[in-house]
């Protein structure tokens, strides 16, 4: 499938029609040029109030640039950035307050404690009361599980202590959005689990939250939005369960009689196919229990139908892998140098 | 692992919020002097002067010599030990204790990826490079106040309070002294902190703060060296360090000549204005 047609079959999200969730952050056209190298080019993308957003893409694809340019740390070459409504980077000082993040990795001081790292992010809050402080230090440390290292400097903190220190740092204050760059870089599996963890937590919470990744499973597992982004450009976005039904919809059914299964469903103009252990039936113009009522009225023994679904990795491999032979005009962007803007 | 323990969520209006700036410049100042090389500097020029002092004793004319006692008091006096510890600084020291501190505000801070919390938090641009001249401010009058206070103890220690002889050969009250180790205090603060204006400019352009200490230093050596060539005069005035060596024993002459400090203030302040003009308008610009 190529990408206009994902475009058709995907609707954006909350596009300005009625009765559209509200929208927190959104890109227009946004395009960033380093030197000779095209980080992002022309990204449209919008996170809906609410939702768990996943950024799916490769290394370099321009997933940090992108979430980089939404928090005003960069300014787009072109192109315009909102956060909840007011542009960025312009409006930083009554957005980014409400906005927590973890972008390119935890910085901290390394000859200092977890907790003094955090007390010295603390100061900067601007919606924490200074009476406050200490409080929401130690609260942050507990959340991620810190606690017993909070006093041990930085400096000595495995990877995966330095990840939920900088997860730590963006949970400080209660927040409207919590953008997340590679949250799960370096956890162990237990570590995983606790982010999936964090962030249901802020989405039953009703926080926004935006994860880039490049781990399918983890996208799969946690979020309700998907953004898949390659060589700069949106190459996908909308719901998941929406994109995943986004190829040809598909019923599996297990039949010993599969050939007597196909000529009867052929017979009533319903297309399908063998398969390892059945037939596969094609969607597109007929219901699913239509084809399970032609079936069992020809007399064929169904032991199992199932949808059958895409996975978010076939998904992704078809977006991100056959680009170049859908889009010749893109290939010149292979020959540019993509390291750095991840 | 607990549960996220919120209030309420505020809700976004387009009110700005500000972190206070006196808990930006407290959290600024706590993480400077925490900084273990920030202190192991500040310990090496804290023991500067008591090394000049007790040297000059050590290798003063012998007992045998009439006016030694005379000279070796009037070299270690409550007076000429700070003021000549600060002569002997300035040429390198002192500037590398503010050049490091104005290349790890910045490009220290990006190296590891700190800087980023606070732009983030968010902290504006401006506020932001405020917080860290402050912070360079602190390091220069620490460093200058500590070279003031160990230099006055190791006088008084070494000759007592009283007849603190000037090189015009007068004696000095102490409250007279005090001033003028003041004077110089302030005097020399201001130098550094052109020295960190021009630290904080350069490390607003780059991640690496060793080549913000190197061109920094290596900026101050080079002008010292030009300072040399007669031939180079019309360009003296420009010169930071100019008068650096110069200006200190006027301090210690009777009655005080200003002349020199005065113009050396003036250049520090120049260097001050461009140097944190350039910082303004590149961090501002800068993709954090």
């Amino acid at each position: 499938m190529t990408r206009d047609e994902l475009a058709r079959t995907v609707p954006a999200p909350a596009t300005a029609g009625a009765g559209a969730r509200p929208v927190v952050a959104r890109t227009k056209g946004v395009r960033k040029v380093y030197r000779s190298t095209i980080a992002v080019d022309g990204v449209d993308l919008e996170v809906p109030e609410g939702a768990v957003v996943g950024m799916l893409g490769p290394n370099g694809s321009g997933k940090t640039t992108t979430i980089r340019m939404l928090l005003g740390l960069v300014r787009p070459t072109e192109g315009e950035v909102e956060l909840f409504g007011q542009p960025m980077p312009e409006s930083a000082e009554s957005t980014l307050p409400h906005v927590g993040a973890l972008v390119e990795g935890p910085g901290f001081h390394p000859f200092l404690s977890g907790r003094d790292n955090l007390l010295r992010f603390a100061a900067a809050e601007p919606l924490l009361p200074s009476a406050k402080i200490t409080a929401a230090v130690t609260n942050a440390l507990e959340l991620v599980g810190l606690t017993a290292a909070a006093d041990r400097r930085y400096r000595g903190y495995s990877l995966g202590m330095k990840q939920r220190l900088g997860l730590a740092a963006a949970l400080l204050v209660p927040r409207k959005l919590v953008v997340l760059d590679e949250p799960t870089n370096g956890l162990d599996p237990a570590g995983t689990r606790e982010v999936r963890r964090i962030i249901a937590e802020l989405h039953a919470r009703g926080t926004t939250v935006l994860v880039s990744s490049h781990l399918l499973s983890e996208v799969e597992a946690t979020c309700t939005h998907v953004i898949v982004l390659s060589k700069g450009i949106v190459v996908a976005q909308g719901e998941l369960s929406e994109l995943l039904e986004a190829g040809n919809p598909t019923l599996e059914v297990v039949t010993p009689d599969a050939t007597q299964a196909v000529e009867a469903l052929r017979a009533n103009r319903i297309p399908a196919r063998l398969a390892p252990d059945g037939i596969l039936v094609d969607l597109v113009t007929t219901p699913a229990p239509r084809v399970i009522e032609t079936l069992v009225q020809a007399g064929v023994s169904v032991y199992e139908a199932r949808r059958k679904r895409t996975g978010l990795e076939d998904l992704f491999a078809r977006l991100t892998e056959t680009q170049s032979d859908d889009l010749p005009t893109d290939l010149h962007l292979n020959d540019v140098d993509h390291v750095g803007v991840a | 692992m607990t549960a996220i323990a919120w209030d309420e969520t505020p809700e976004v209006t387009d009110r700005r919020h500000r972190a206070p700036l006196s808990r930006l410049v407290l959290a600024e100042v706590r993480w400077i002097f925490r900084r273990p090389r920030t202190l192991v500097v500040l310990a090496l020029l804290a023991i500067f002067p008591p090394i000049i002092g007790i040297s000059i004793v050590l290798a003063g004319p012998g007992e045998a010599s009439g006016e030694a006692p005379l000279f070796v008091a009037a070299a270690t006096s409550a007076l000429s030990i700070p003021l000549g510890s600060f002569m002997m600084l300035m040429s390198l020291f002192l500037p590398l204790a503010v050049a490091m501190a104005g290349a790890d505000a910045i490009a220290g801070e990006q190296s590891v990826g700190a800087l980023r919390g606070w732009l983030v938090a968010p902290v504006s641009r401006g506020r932001l490079l405020a917080v860290k001249v402050f912070g360079v401010l602190a390091v220069a009058l620490v460093a200058a106040g500590l070279v003031a206070l160990t230099g006055l103890t190791t006088g008084l220690i070494l000759n007592g309070m009283d007849g603190i002889i000037t090189l015009s050969g007068t004696t000095l009250g102490f409250a007279d002294a005090l001033g003028r180790i003041g004077l110089a205090v302030a005097w020399v603060t201001l130098q550094l902190l052109a020295v960190g204006a021009v630290a904080l400019a350069i490390s607003t352009t780059t991640e690496h703060p060793m080549l913000v200490v190197a061109l920094v230093l290596g900026g101050l050596i080079v002008s010292q060296v030009l300072s040399v060539f007669d031939s180079l005069s019309w360009l003296h005035p420009f010169l930071l360090p100019e008068g650096w060596v110069a200006a200190m024993p006027q301090l210690m002459r009777d009655p005080v000549s200003l002349d020199l400090l005065g113009e050396g203030a003036l250049r520090a302040a120049c260097y001050v204005v461009i140097g944190l003009s350039l910082a303004y308008a590149r961090i501002v610009t800068r993709d954090g």
